[in-house]
């Protein structure tokens, strides 16, 4: 029954040598982010298709929140497939040819560049994720358990390459006609595809499994993320074949009502969680992160609003789609980042730094690594900033809009410095601990 | 505490009540309360301590800090005896596992 040494081989999770550079990279892409919208906040409600807001758009999806969301995804990987990472090899190259990729495209939009280096950018982006497809199939396949997490994550991540494939087609299609229509025709879709593919469904799949866990939920129901699993591919076919071959707008409201259907069913299954905890206090983290799942019923609204205007009449309300693209980037996926990194990031660190001395003396909490005064400036700063710059946008107020981008770099700057501190961070006496 | 099997000897008392000072460091319950501890059993005659253990979650991410602390943990109460651990997950942790004590705990926090 016992080996002499132990069996906690089995059980060893992906190396923060992985896990740390795509943490990082994102932190630093969240504060060009903001320094570049402060520097377009005037002019961002010109409309939604100009050099800077494509440039920031981008950054935003995949700077900030796909590297982050890959980063985490290294690490949580093993726990939702309840397998090992197959390759710190292949995630290494992922996050080399997604860090090169993504300055290259964001390059070529902010100065409307769609030329060679912006293609290879978008190609280098495209072997990123087929890189990280491949060790995540493989880690699947190696792993003992099938669970809905895990379709959630790999089914996202096909989207997420379909979204880059499309994206690529768009660009090439500026310079090289290969697509039946204009390039701007294809933005809802590129754009949808990766909302809703990548964006919202690894957040339920990685939300249903980490918000039970860390509130020590008694509450479970597989049924149930099967069901929100199979409306959200459900909607997005139906997206897909309505755009591409329906006309009538109408139709839209099908793909729209799946999705909507799978976040009210996510929303419940969060509360359900919530309200079955074993642990009764809630961490500033969480709350944040829970904020993000109320949040997601923003831009859904918004695009209830979008389509039936739409509906109405044929000219598009370029307010409200920028509108709806800044709560989707800077709300509701910015919200569970800034939750979940000081969720995950101190544990990576604890480990880097401490594990070695696990049970020799005494260590510092995980949670002390960083400043939670500084995260609660950072949240009330990014609420302020998230608010006062979508009534801008509505508003169409440049004072509004300049106050409100510069809450934004404070979040981000705030961000950094714990983000810093974290990756920094070393114990009281050095040469107590092996790095190795 | 009463959930883990044990050979029932002054020892086993003395280890649990080491292993109490182990924290899981993202729920701040020891890892006791928290029923990660399923057996313990001393060895006289191989001078061994036998315990058997698991994580909240497999693949958990704190899971060797976790374990090593255990290691080190009975190494130090007990220098004369050899520390064997072995993880399992069948049965898996789950909410039930966590004492009374451990509820009241975090019910309280």
């Amino acid at each position: 029954m016992f080996s002499t040494a132990g069996n906690t081989e089995t059980t060893k999770t992906t190396s923060w040598k992985v896990v740390l550079p795509f943490y990082g990279y994102a932190a630093i892409a969240f504060l060009i982010a903001t320094i570049l919208l402060l520097l377009s906040a005037s002019d961002i409600t010109s409309h939604y298709f100009l050099p800077h807001t494509l440039a920031i758009t981008h950054i935003m999806a995949l700077g900030w929140c796909t590297m982050m969301i890959l980063g985490a995804s290294h690490q949580l990987v093993p726990v939702l497939i309840e397998g090992k990472l197959y390759s710190n090899k292949l995630a290494y190259a992922s996050f080399t040819l997604a860090a090169i990729g993504i300055p290259l495209l964001i390059y070529g939009f902010y100065f409307f560049d769609m030329g060679l280096y912006t293609q290879c950018g978008g190609i280098l982006i495209i072997l990123a994720i087929i890189t990280y497809l491949i060790n995540l199939a493989i880690s699947m396949a190696k792993s003992k358990q099938e669970n809905v997490h895990a379709f959630f994550i790999f089914t996202a991540a096909l989207w997420l390459l379909a979204t880059a494939i499309v994206g690529l087609l768009v660009l090439c299609n500026f310079t090289e006609p290969l697509l039946p229509k204009d390039s701007l025709d294809y933005l809802p879709l590129h754009a949808h595809i990766g909302i809703v593919g990548w964006f919202l469904l690894l957040v339920m799949g990685v939300g249903s499994r980490l918000i039970p866990m860390f509130l020590i939920s008694k509450y479970s129901n597989m049924q149930l993320l099967w069901w929100i699993y199979g409306l959200i591919n459900a909607g997005l076919l139906a997206f897909v074949f309505i755009f591409l071959y329906a006309a009538s707008k109408f139709l839209f409201s099908i793909p729209l009502l799946a999705v909507a259907a799978s976040i009210v069913l996510f929303a419940n299954f969060c509360l359900k969680s919530y309200r079955q905890r074993i642990r009764k206090k809630v961490d500033e983290q969480m709350k944040v992160s829970l904020l993000s799942v109320l949040m997601m019923m923003l831009p859904l609204i918004i695009l209830v609003i979008i389509i039936a205007l739409l509906i109405l009449s044929p000219k598009e309300n370029v307010n409200l789609i920028i509108t709806y693209g800044f709560i989707i980037f800077f709300g509701w996926i910015t919200a569970i980042i800034l939750g979940m990194t000081f969720k995950t990031l101190p544990f990576i660190v604890w480990n880097k730094v401490y594990h070695r001395l696990a049970g020799k003396g005494k260590t510092p909490n995980p949670k002390d690594l960083f400043s939670n005064r500084i995260f609660k400036w950072m949240s009330v700063f990014y609420i302020l900033g998230f608010v006062l710059f979508t009534t801008g946008i509505l508003l169409h107020s440049a004072i509004v809009l300049q106050i409100a981008s510069t809450l934004l770099l404070l979040t981000s700057l705030l961000y950094n410095w714990n983000v810093i501190k974290l990756l920094m961070h070393k114990p009281a006496s050095y040469d107590e601990c092996n790095y190795k | 505490m009463m959930n883990v099997i044990t050979n029932n000897t002054i020892q086993c008392t003395v280890a649990l009540a080491g292993l109490q000072n182990i924290m899981d460091p993202e729920i701040g319950l020891n890892i006791v309360d928290l029923g990660l501890i399923y057996q313990l059993d001393f060895d006289e005659s191989e001078k061994k301590i036998y315990c058997s253990m698991t994580l909240t979650t497999q693949f958990c991410p704190m899971g060797e800090s976790i374990t090593n602390a255990v290691q080190e943990n009975l190494k130090l109460s007990f220098p004369e005896y050899e520390p064997v651990i072995e993880l399992i997950f069948d049965p898996p942790w789950n909410h039930e596992m966590i004492s009374a004590e451990g509820r009241k705990y975090l019910n309280e926090q």
